[in-house]
């Protein structure tokens, strides 16, 4: 699913250097729930947004659905976000201004499809147990609540995979086990999902967690906790 | 469909902030307002001039004693326009089918009883109402028995009536021309206004000879009024005068006309020169509104830009292109702009309304004003959003989550 090799990633900060990603080779199957830990600033972010196809290597190569994405235009890295890829942020990233269902429309916005928008919003955010905040603003709604509103977003286009970035951070410890319960049950769904978080619990719930430590994976551990975990 | 749905977010996103976008359509609102006023103004004006040329007559030129003239334009005139003259043109002339010698002079007192007025003094023959095209309404026009007695009588237009007589019959009546009494014999139909400017129906007609001989104390003509038979070879007529009054007026080459020859076409131009001046100054503030307007939509579009940066960075992670950004905030400008081109249509609309209760001016909305002033709301949307849209397409989707 995922197959990156040999990744670099340096920034230009004032004259001097930054190597955020030194030679990172990973791969990531299809159906796989990784969690990503590293401390802050120590490169995480950028591998998850070129993951995400949102940011670009300076070396190596990236190979999605067997696709090689490491050369591909501004265009066709939209058009991958848009069909294979959802995000789920920290801070939720709701545009402010907009009920709930149209949040999570947003994608259908740039791609091809010609269903009806809405009833597709309201069936996923049916699914995300928020079936009676379907035309709520987000600040009408908690923050656990707003992060289910952007998963469902995240979710409206049938994405392969879901990127999470600190997923948790800015909820209180009952919703981000809500987070983390939906997140397994896409997981069940055969959903391939990578979190980054510098929480243990959260790294815990995934089938294999990566370490990174200065711009390198430090160590790549997987548990063998998924069967059981779907049986129960 | 992709189109159709990021228009609707552009609209929504407009919607959202109602003070802000009024503010950015109130510059369109107004150049756009004035460009409706003004363009409607002067094509109705521009009309009403053609109308009026036509009823003046198309087919005849006309000759006043003086270099340089200009119709309406008071100058010391000299006085070697004759009788004769017009006597030759209409013998030697083929294509002039008849011709009017006459004195005129505006602002010339005229009396009856406890009342007075200025009128336009014309002295002519009795051929003027057929070359002037205007009958009388009641009572007769002059006639040769009245040329040859040197008759004091008059024929007075329908302003002079109303000023004099107001509801009573003048025929028959004496009024005062200057100092000469003069017995009115027939009131002419009303003519309304000339392009020039001159109500028509101030006009006080006498006997020609009588004019020179009793009022105005001189030989020469002010003005010879001329009817072609071909108004197409205008051109070549207006040249033959112009060489046959030299010949007669024995001005060597290389001197100066002492003649004006006025064709309906320079009284149109003339006409227009007016409006045109008006207009040009006009536009040019119209022009300088737009452009504010414009420079305020694309000021604050850059603004919205830089608050929506986020915006920005969730609509590109969830798919959005460069394009899709570019086209959505274009779309915005544009909508704008729009917006604010039809609120100033509705009101340079009521403007005109308003405007014709001071000022004779036609108040019908001319489509081609409208359409024009759509299209420069368009462009000045098109050129304002160009910049902060681009900006808004090329932030970077990272930096604009963080």
């Amino acid at each position: 699913m995922i197959e990156v090799s040999h990744i670099s990633k340096t920034f230009q900060k004032d004259t001097v250097e930054v190597q955020v990603l030194q030679d990172i080779s990973v791969t990531i199957q299809e159906g796989e729930f990784v969690s990503i830990m590293a401390p802050s600033g120590m490169g995480k972010s950028t591998l998850l947004n070129i993951l995400g196809c949102l940011d670009k290597s300076t070396e190596g190569t990236y190979v999605l659905d067997g696709v090689p994405v490491h050369d591909m235009d501004d265009d066709e890295l939209s058009r991958i976000r848009n069909e294979k890829i959802g995000f789920v942020f920290q801070s939720f990233h709701l545009l402010p201004r907009m009920t709930a269902w149209e949040n999570v429309t947003l994608p259908l916005v740039y791609s091809d499809t010609n269903s009806n928008m809405k009833a597709r919003a309201v069936q996923v955010l049916e699914s995300m147990g928020l079936a009676d905040r379907v035309d709520h603003l987000p600040r009408e709604l908690s923050g656990g609540q707003q992060q289910r509103v952007a998963i469902a977003r995240a979710l409206i286009n049938n994405p392969r995979i879901i990127l999470a970035d600190e997923p948790t951070g800015n909820l209180d410890s009952s919703s981000g086990e809500e987070v983390i319960r939906i997140f397994r049950q896409l997981h069940a769904g055969g959903v391939t999902l990578v979190v980054v978080t510098h929480d243990m619990d959260v790294a815990l719930q995934a089938d294999r967690t990566i370490q990174m430590k200065d711009g390198r994976i430090a160590s790549d551990v997987a548990r063998a906790r998924q069967s059981a975990e779907v049986a129960t | 469909m992709r189109l159709l749905r990021m228009s609707k977010q552009a609209i929504r996103s407009m919607a959202e902030n109602k003070t802000r976008t009024f503010l950015m359509m109130l510059g369109v609102i107004i150049g756009v307002a004035t460009l409706t006023v003004i363009t409607s103004a002067v094509l109705g004006a521009r009309a009403e001039v053609m109308g009026k040329v036509e009823k003046w007559g198309i087919d005849q030129i006309s000759v006043m004693a003086g270099a340089g003239r200009k119709p309406g334009v008071p100058q010391t005139i000299p006085t070697t326009l004759r009788i004769e003259d017009a006597q030759a043109m209409l013998s030697e002339i083929e294509n002039i089918k008849d011709v009017s010698p006459q004195i005129n002079r505006r602002d010339f007192p005229v009396k009856h009883g406890g009342n007075s007025t200025y009128g336009v003094l014309v002295a002519a023959n009795p051929n003027w109402s057929s070359v002037w095209n205007t009958k009388p309404e009641t009572g007769r026009f002059l006639s040769e028995e009245d040329t040859g007695r040197l008759a004091r009588v008059a024929v007075i237009g329908k302003t002079v009536q109303k000023d004099l007589f107001e509801d009573e019959d003048p025929v028959g009546k004496q009024i005062l021309v200057g100092n000469n009494p003069f017995e009115v014999i027939g009131v002419l139909e009303a003519r309304g206004t000339s392009p020039t400017g001159l109500d028509l129906d101030t006009r006080v007609v006498i006997p020609l000879s009588t004019g020179q001989k009793r009022v105005f104390n001189q030989d020469y003509l002010f003005t010879i009024k001329t009817v072609l038979h071909d108004s197409s070879t205008m051109g070549q007529t207006v040249d033959d005068v112009r060489a046959l009054l030299r010949e007669r007026h024995n001005l060597q080459t290389g001197v100066e006309d002492d003649f004006t020859i006025v064709t309906p076409t320079q009284v149109m131009a003339i006409a227009s020169k007016l409006s045109t001046i008006f207009s040009v100054f006009l536009i040019l503030i119209t022009g300088i509104s737009l452009t504010v307007g414009g420079i305020v939509i694309a000021n604050i579009m850059f603004i919205a830009v830089n608050e929506r940066r986020e915006e920005i960075g969730i609509r590109r992670a969830v798919g959005a292109r460069k394009g899709d950004i570019l086209i959505q905030f274009l779309m915005e400008a544009v909508s704008v702009a729009t917006t604010g081109g039809f609120i100033g249509i509705i009101a340079g609309f009521l403007g005109l309304k308003a405007l014709a209760g001071f000022i004779k001016l036609p108040t019908a909305l001319m489509w081609e004003s409208t359409v024009l002033a759509l299209f420069s709301a368009i462009i000045v949307g098109l050129l304002a959003g160009i910049q902060p849209a681009k900006k808004a397409a090329s932030l970077n989707p990272i930096e604009a989550l963080r």
